[in-house]
């Protein structure tokens, strides 16, 4: 990721009057990997190779919606854009928290203690790679 | 001079729903705030590699009791984007005066809710017993009182005859009526001008720093309302953002109480525009699996929600996020709450109507 590049497209957004409305991460999982659609060996093998999260920055102006998007691998430095919008430092203490996304230079650092969750970073490749374990178990329903 | 740290929450006689403050003071002054929530985080997102898309929707109208409505819309009206579902023109009505039915049972909850922390018990029971007269009206068209589950993805499970929204459109009137003269008590009370007026006051400038959203970016007096991009049936109703200019605490009950009788006014439009005639469309049956993605905003009486939702053509969603309104306030929250005396963080807080099952999914 270009975080200058990436930073000067968000200053763009600001500088344009566009107020941030959401930060989304999606754990990207191999097809076969996903929702059991393989058997779950193969599945579980699938998501230990190198973990990509895919992330959107959307933006508003009243009716108007854009996002910026961008692929990482897991642990790859990801700039936070707190200096543009003073909102943004929730969703990054968010994403950090429940993905483990490595969000760099966070306005405000809550320093992990926003949520509470029985599973530490739940949406994490390993996480699902555990959850798919135990269904392969029969712990859960897969 | 020494600085001390007072938890705020998780349990607090004004928090319906757990929140923590970490409130760091200098003397009474407040000067740093830290939140933590996560002690009712149920983890509903996750719950997409579980539950198929066609059952997602009864778990998402259950991130909250208060916007169960607009939740089971929002994540209906997303599906039927992706599959390019054609919704019924009565069905979008309907789901138009229902949600606009959830937001006066919501502010009403609120205004109450505000009332009995600034300790105008009777106010809060004034409130209150208007609200279970809408409760009413959800349990006679749709089943609950609460929870609704009228939704489904391609319109909605029930109809309401002609006569039954006349009936409902002439008691809503005649509780708008009524209201008047519970607003009176809040717009020319003394006390409650003492205790709200020109506390927590949210610039117009720092509403837009830190992307407010709702009652509480209306307050400060932008102007916006997701309702005026025209989706689902909006553009067919005659709206105005409610604004006020003060942006503090009163400004914000005031826009709340203002947004009950526009509520009631775009009930009666919708009711006079939609199809008449009993035995019509009210759900176009879907088939087939979901393959895409899409952004969906609504307004709920909180906020504009924003749900995410990303199908990979299986039975179940890849990826579900809904962003609600009070996670979208909560840097607005904090920035008022900074500089404020201890003694107003109460008020402060229930004034952006937090919703923490909403936050917490």
């Amino acid at each position: 990721m270009d975080g200058t590049a990436f930073l000067a497209r968000v200053g763009a957004y600001h500088e344009a009057g566009w107020r941030l409305a959401l930060i989304n991460v999606t754990t990207v999982l191999p097809p076969t990997a996903a929702h059991g659609r393989a058997p779950v060996a193969e599945a579980t093998t699938a998501v230990e190779a190198p973990g990509v999260f895919e992330i959107a920055w959307a933006f508003a102006n009243g009716g108007e919606f854009e996002t910026i998007r961008e692929q990482i691998l897991a642990g790859e430095a990801v700039p936070s854009i707190s200096e543009f919008f003073g909102a943004a430092f929730l969703y990054e203490n968010e994403i950090r928290e429940l993905f483990g996304v490595n969000v760099t230079g966070i306005g405000v650092d809550l320093k992990g203690q926003l949520y509470k969750t029985a599973t530490k970073v739940p949406f994490s490749h390993s996480a699902i790679k555990a959850r798919l374990e135990a269904a392969a178990a029969g712990a859960v329903k897969p | 001079m020494k600085r001390t740290v007072i938890p705020f929450g998780p349990q607090h006689p004004v928090l319906p729903e757990p929140l923590v403050l970490d409130l760091v003071l200098e003397d009474e002054k407040v000067v740093d705030a830290i939140p933590t929530i996560g002690y009712i985080h149920r983890g509903l997102e996750m719950m997409v590699e579980r539950v198929e898309y066609t059952e997602m929707g009864f778990v998402v109208e259950r991130i909250c009791g208060i916007c169960s409505f607009m939740h089971g819309m929002g994540y209906c009206v997303s599906l039927e984007s992706i599959m390019n579902v054609e919704v019924p023109e009565r069905a979008g009505w309907l789901r138009l005066i229902w949600a606009e039915i959830s937001r006066i049972q919501s502010h009403l909850l609120w205004l109450g809710l505000g009332a009995d922390a600034f300790g105008f018990e009777n106010l809060f029971m004034h409130c209150w017993r208007m609200r279970e007269q809408i409760l009413d009206v959800f349990e006679k068209t749709t089943g609950g009182r609460i929870i609704h589950s009228v939704n489904r993805i391609g319109g909605v499970k029930r109809d309401i005859s002609d006569s039954e929204l006349a009936a409902i459109l002439a008691e809503l009137q005649e509780l708008g009526a009524a209201f008047k003269e519970t607003a009176r008590v809040f717009r020319t009370d003394p006390s409650i001008a003492h205790r709200l007026g020109g506390v927590g006051v949210l610039s117009m400038q720092d509403a837009r720093a830190v992307d407010a959203v709702g009652p509480m970016a209306r307050a400060s007096g932008i102007a916006t309302d997701i309702r005026l991009i025209g989706a689902n049936y909006y553009d067919r109703i005659e709206l105005q953002p409610v604004t006020e200019t003060d942006g503090d605490c009163l400004a914000r009950v005031l826009v709340r109480m203002r947004e009950i009788d526009q509520s009631i006014d775009i009930v009666r439009q919708a009711i006079g525009k939609m199809p008449k005639g009993e035995g019509q469309a009210i759900e176009t049956k879907v088939r087939g699996l979901p393959s895409g993605e899409v952004f969906t905003r609504l307004e709920q009486p909180r906020g504009e929600v924003l749900y995410y939702v990303k199908a990979n053509g299986t039975k179940n969603l890849e990826r579900f996020r809904a962003r609600t309104p009070t996670f979208a306030n909560i840097p607005a929250m904090i920035k008022l709450v900074k500089g404020c005396d201890l003694a107003d963080v109460p008020n402060i807080i229930l004034t952006i109507d937090p919703c923490i099952s909403c936050t917490e999914r």
